[in-house]
């Protein structure tokens, strides 16, 4: 059987896979996905305390996901990468058929976004899943041409990823759209795209974004969120409070921070989605500078991981599945940070291992899961 | 394009990208953490705590025996949140069932856009305790519904000295601006008039402050600020004023001008207007005002909550008189013959006439050398009082005696200029008394020069700018050039009856706190002494005498007073004011022996002071000596 650790015949393999997992990459994500556990629990704890309700509510059920999101990401790990190549038509089939689906009356509606399935007592976020299926259907068309993208494979590989995309803006979930476009520009500066390509690709999406505002396909809430983030001084009561607020807790975080459960801002639920989109802003005034600081260096500590993988990996395709994994996280940790510094406009976007919520978690671990997988399997 | 190589390259440019985007973030975190830290820290301070105040209530005000003349009352209102209409519509229906009100009308009040967005809005007014404490009792029943207890003022006397009461209003934005470092609010009310106005620092109270800490959707946290400071109430203001004095003056003065009305004027033929008029008792050895009566009045609650456009507009209609005019500070009438008094005074000093210089009064005086538009002065009525001196010429008011001092200090202005004026400045005319109400008109005692420069500065309205022997003439009369308010007519006699004691009028005695313990007096400004000319006895004589012989001008007005045991000494004064009818005075002061009060009353339009101001002064008179007193009664005839 292939490479389990332990077994006898195969240890002196050198090129073993089980010798060479990224153990600094795994631990850098638990300590992440402990911290963002804690950050869960003191965004929550005083709210459901109020409400007569177990205080630990939110922090048992992030549990749960972090030890599933462990769980897939050994799982994806362990089946070699390519198998996943070989098998892309049909994992892409999958995805696009759960996030179609999702539309329909099967999937569930919450707060106007028609983006869950209900399995039993959680929801199921089939976004989340289709980025990582992006990520390796992407990776398997553009790795099947070696650096050779000309101008139609750069159109074929835009419709793999767009079409998704589309599904995912329709719900409509702006936020990780955007996510997709992240991964494919990603993918096609490592694939080997022309700058050519890559200049009309940027165009196109300028082009986009201007004609998705002429035409008001953007819903008016969204226009109003990133209107806070061009002027926040403006309107504080309505849209740019969420960013007001954000900003008020990391700043009076200071350098040390209020103190573990310790945040005004965060007790007295001044910061709105503070468990899952502004989870950042418990670390800014609870933990400080220092904490803030620890975190994104434990981000940067996967991201240069993820990239070594990438640099590292024995093949085309492996690269390109940990750039596109890479993309992810950087689009992910930079929208949702800055947009709580009021850097970035705000977009609803989870943190990665911090955020709580069960598919992103999930999608995030998976990701890692194909990162430590490319890394591992380099010598074989 | 080597393919091994390209994605090194383009490896690269993605780990530059990426770490640009990193150093982005943490320039903004050490942006935000470290330089800008202060200010958000106290931007999440600021979030946490809400400050509540409670209005303290007024202080009253009370009369000098310490009769409640303005109280406070307390109605309870009921305010609901904007949102609960939407997120609980059955606490709604509950609420307008309570209060007898129909869903749409609480909808409607909740929907005002005149409240903030972010306070409950105010539904029902004034509702019954019983609502009030069901609805504290039952909050559960009634989330987020409020009741509030309010202050208002309330006057157990109705109309009574509504002119020195003054009222309260709100404190507009523009004062605000000025106020808010004296701990004033949005909603606060401040003193508008009178003794609310004037003693806004001792009745206004210190309002509660309690810090309350709220968390992001305005819910009240358990949690310790300090101790809440409990709002202090205002100081109560004890007048000078007497109750009974003062409704003793009103109905005096409502009597005697409802009387005129029914009485023929003479030289029109028409019945008197008597439109208006003031009245003020005084006490002269301290200045103390013991009433101050203005006709026509008002009722001061109308002023309660703010007052209505459409009430304004009718009490600011000239046929209804201007009742919130104080007629006894703010009514400038020309003093009349009452000016004779200063005249006199003026001649002593002098040497223009002692006690004993007789003048022949055949009812006309001359002006010699006539150069002027009217040479002719005759005494009112044409009478001829014969051969008169200063006591005899004060009580029967010879006009004719008085025009021959005009002249005379016209004749000798080189040596004495403006003598009369000057006398007349020194008993406080032609100045405000400086009472602390709003408004107070300083009346006005020409010279020669003021109107030279007013015929200058203003041509239109001052035709004539040359000072002529008439001018000196008229004025010697109480005529021309020449106006007083009623309290400052007061303030003189009473200076004189005291023998020069000059008190300026107060009408705040202390300040007490709630309990009705003094705790402070309100101190008196310095007196000054007048000194009066050698022979003023003859003037004392002289008002006496218009009293209480059978020839004075006050004689008829004070038949059957007793006199004897309580004598007084007066003036009458009619003016004249044309076109309109003459101005009725009438100034009074005593017991002569030990003066403790002084009386005056100015009538509008009324006719001859001795004929209809002096009898509404007797009926004062009568309440003061603690006689019953009768209906006012005009005397007849009379000539001044």
């Amino acid at each position: 059987m292939a490479g389990f650790p332990g077994s006898p015949g195969r240890r002196a393999n050198p090129a073993a896979p089980w010798h060479h997992v990224d153990t600094t990459l795994m631990a850098s994500v638990v300590a992440i996905a402990s911290l963002g556990m804690l950050m869960v629990y003191s965004a929550t704890h005083k709210k459901l305390q109020d409400a007569g309700i177990d205080s630990a509510t939110y922090l048992k059920r992030q549990a749960v996901f972090v030890l599933l999101g462990v769980g897939v990401m050994i799982l994806v790990a362990s089946i070699d990468y390519r198998v996943y190549r070989d098998f892309a038509p049909v994992i892409y089939v999958g995805g696009m058929t759960l996030l179609l689906f999702v539309l329909t009356p099967l999937g569930s509606t919450v707060r106007g976004t028609q983006a869950w399935y209900q399995v039993g007592p959680f929801q199921l976020q089939p976004s989340e899943i289709a980025k990582v299926v992006v990520i390796v259907c992407g990776s398997t068309y553009a790795a099947l041409h070696r650096g050779e993208l000309d101008g139609r494979r750069v159109a074929v590989l835009m419709a793999i990823i767009g079409g998704p995309m589309a599904i995912v803006y329709l719900q409509p979930d702006l936020g990780t759209a955007l996510v997709f476009v992240a991964i494919l520009m990603g993918l096609l500066l490592v694939a080997g795209a022309k700058p050519r390509h890559l200049g009309i690709v940027v165009l196109l999406g300028v082009f986009g974004v201007v004609t998705v505002f002429q035409l008001g396909v953007i819903k008016q809430y969204q226009l109003d969120r990133l209107g806070a983030f061009l002027d926040p001084a403006h309107d504080q009561k309505q849209s740019a409070y969420n960013l007001h607020q954000s900003t008020i807790a990391i700043g009076s975080g200071g350098i040390r921070g209020k103190g573990l459960f310790k945040g005004s801002q965060t007790n007295l639920s001044y910061v709105p989605e503070q468990r899952t989109d502004f989870i950042f802003t418990v670390v800014g005034e609870e933990l400080g500078l220092l904490g803030s600081a620890l975190l994104l260096v434990l981000f940067a500590i996967v991201v240069w991981r993820t990239w070594r993988a990438a640099a590292l990996s024995k093949d085309l395709y492996g690269t390109l599945v940990c750039v596109g994994v890479l993309a992810m996280f950087v689009f992910q940790i930079f929208e949702n940070v800055g947009m709580t510094m009021g850097i970035m406009p705000i977009t609803g976007i989870p943190l990665p291992f911090v955020s709580y919520g069960g598919s992103a978690t999930l999608a995030s671990f998976a990701g890692i899961g194909l990162v430590l997988n490319v890394y591992m399997r380099r010598f074989s | 394009m080597n393919a091994g190589e390209t994605p090194a390259l383009r490896l690269s440019v993605l780990g530059i990208v990426v770490i640009s985007l990193f150093a982005a973030l943490f320039s903004r975190l050490w942006y935000l953490q470290v330089m800008d830290s202060k200010t958000f820290l106290a931007a999440a301070k600021q979030n946490q705590v809400q400050i509540v105040y409670e209005p303290a209530p007024r202080g009253r005000i009370l009369d000098r025996n310490g009769a409640v003349l303005v109280d406070n009352r307390y109605r309870f209102v009921v305010s609901l949140p904007r949102q609960s209409v939407t997120q609980h519509p059955d606490v709604t229906t509950r609420v307008a069932a309570l209060l007898n009100m129909s869903l749409d009308d609480v909808n409607k009040r909740v929907a005002d856009p005149r409240y903030s967005q972010y306070k409950p809005v105010p539904i029902a007014d004034d509702v019954t305790k019983d609502v009030a404490i069901q609805i504290k009792e039952q909050q559960d029943e009634f989330p987020g519904v409020e009741v509030t207890r309010v202050a208002e003022r309330v006057y157990p006397n109705g109309a009574l000295a509504a002119h020195v009461l003054g009222n309260v209003g709100q404190v507009t934005s523009d004062e605000l601006k000025k106020l808010r470092k004296d701990g004033y609010r949005e909603g606060d009310e401040i003193g508008r008039a009178g003794v609310e106005r004037a003693y806004e620092k001792y009745l206004r109270g210190e309002p509660g402050v309690t810090k309350l800490a709220v968390d992001a959707t305005g819910n009240v946290l358990p949690v310790a600020l300090g101790p809440p400071k409990r709002p202090v109430p205002g100081r109560d203001v004890q007048l000078t004023i007497d109750a009974g004095v003062q409704r003793l003056a009103e109905d005096s003065l409502a009597q005697g001008l409802e009387a005129a009305r029914n009485t023929t004027d003479r030289d029109s033929g028409k019945k008197f207007t008597a439109p208006a008029g003031a009245a003020v008792v005084l006490n002269p050895n301290d200045g103390s005002v013991l009433a101050l009566a203005s006709y026509p009045t008002y009722d001061p609650t109308v002023f309660v909550g703010g007052i209505k456009q459409a009430v304004f507009d009718e009490m600011s209609k000239k046929e209804n008189h201007f009742p919130l005019n104080d007629r006894a500070i703010q009514g400038q009438y020309p003093p009349g013959s009452t000016f004779k008094l200063f005249t006199s005074l003026a001649a002593l000093d002098k040497g223009i006439i002692d006690p004993r210089t007789t003048v022949d009064d055949q009812g006309k005086f001359t002006i010699k050398n006539c150069l002027g538009e009217q040479c002719v002065y005759r005494n009112a009525g044409g009478l001829k009082y014969g051969k008169v001196n200063l006591a005899g010429a004060l009580t029967v008011s010879s006009d004719v005696f008085f025009y021959q001092l005009g002249a005379t200090f016209w004749g000798q202005r080189a040596k004495a200029p403006d003598a009369m004026q000057e006398m007349a400045r020194t008993f406080g005319l032609g100045s405000r008394t400086g009472i602390p109400l709003l408004g107070e008109q300083p009346g006005r005692v020409w010279t020669p020069a003021d109107k030279k420069r007013a015929h200058e500065q203003r041509p239109k309205d001052f035709p004539f700018g040359n000072w002529q022997t008439g001018d000196n003439v008229n004025l010697a009369i109480g005529q021309g050039d020449l106006a007083i308010t009623p309290l400052q007519l007061s303030s003189a006699y009473g200076a004189f009856a005291t023998g020069g004691l000059f008190a300026q009028p107060r009408i705040a005695a202390r300040v007490l706190d709630p309990q009705s313990r003094p705790v402070a007096d309100l101190p008196m400004a310095p007196t000054r002494q007048i000194t009066l000319p050698a022979g003023s006895d003859a003037v004392r004589q002289g008002l006496q005498l218009a009293i209480s012989d059978s020839k004075g001008t006050g004689y008829p007005a004070f038949a059957g007073f007793p006199l004897a045991s309580f004598p007084i000494a007066g003036k009458t004064g009619t003016a004249q004011v044309p076109p309109l009818q003459d101005t009725a005075l009438f100034v009074s002061y005593g017991p002569t022996t030990k003066p403790q009060y002084v009386v005056t009353v100015v009538m509008e339009e009324a006719g001859f002071g001795g004929s209809t101001a002096a009898p509404v002064a007797r009926r004062v008179w009568e309440g003061l000596v603690g006689a019953p007193p009768g209906p006012v009664t005009l005397a007849g005839g009379g000539a001044d």
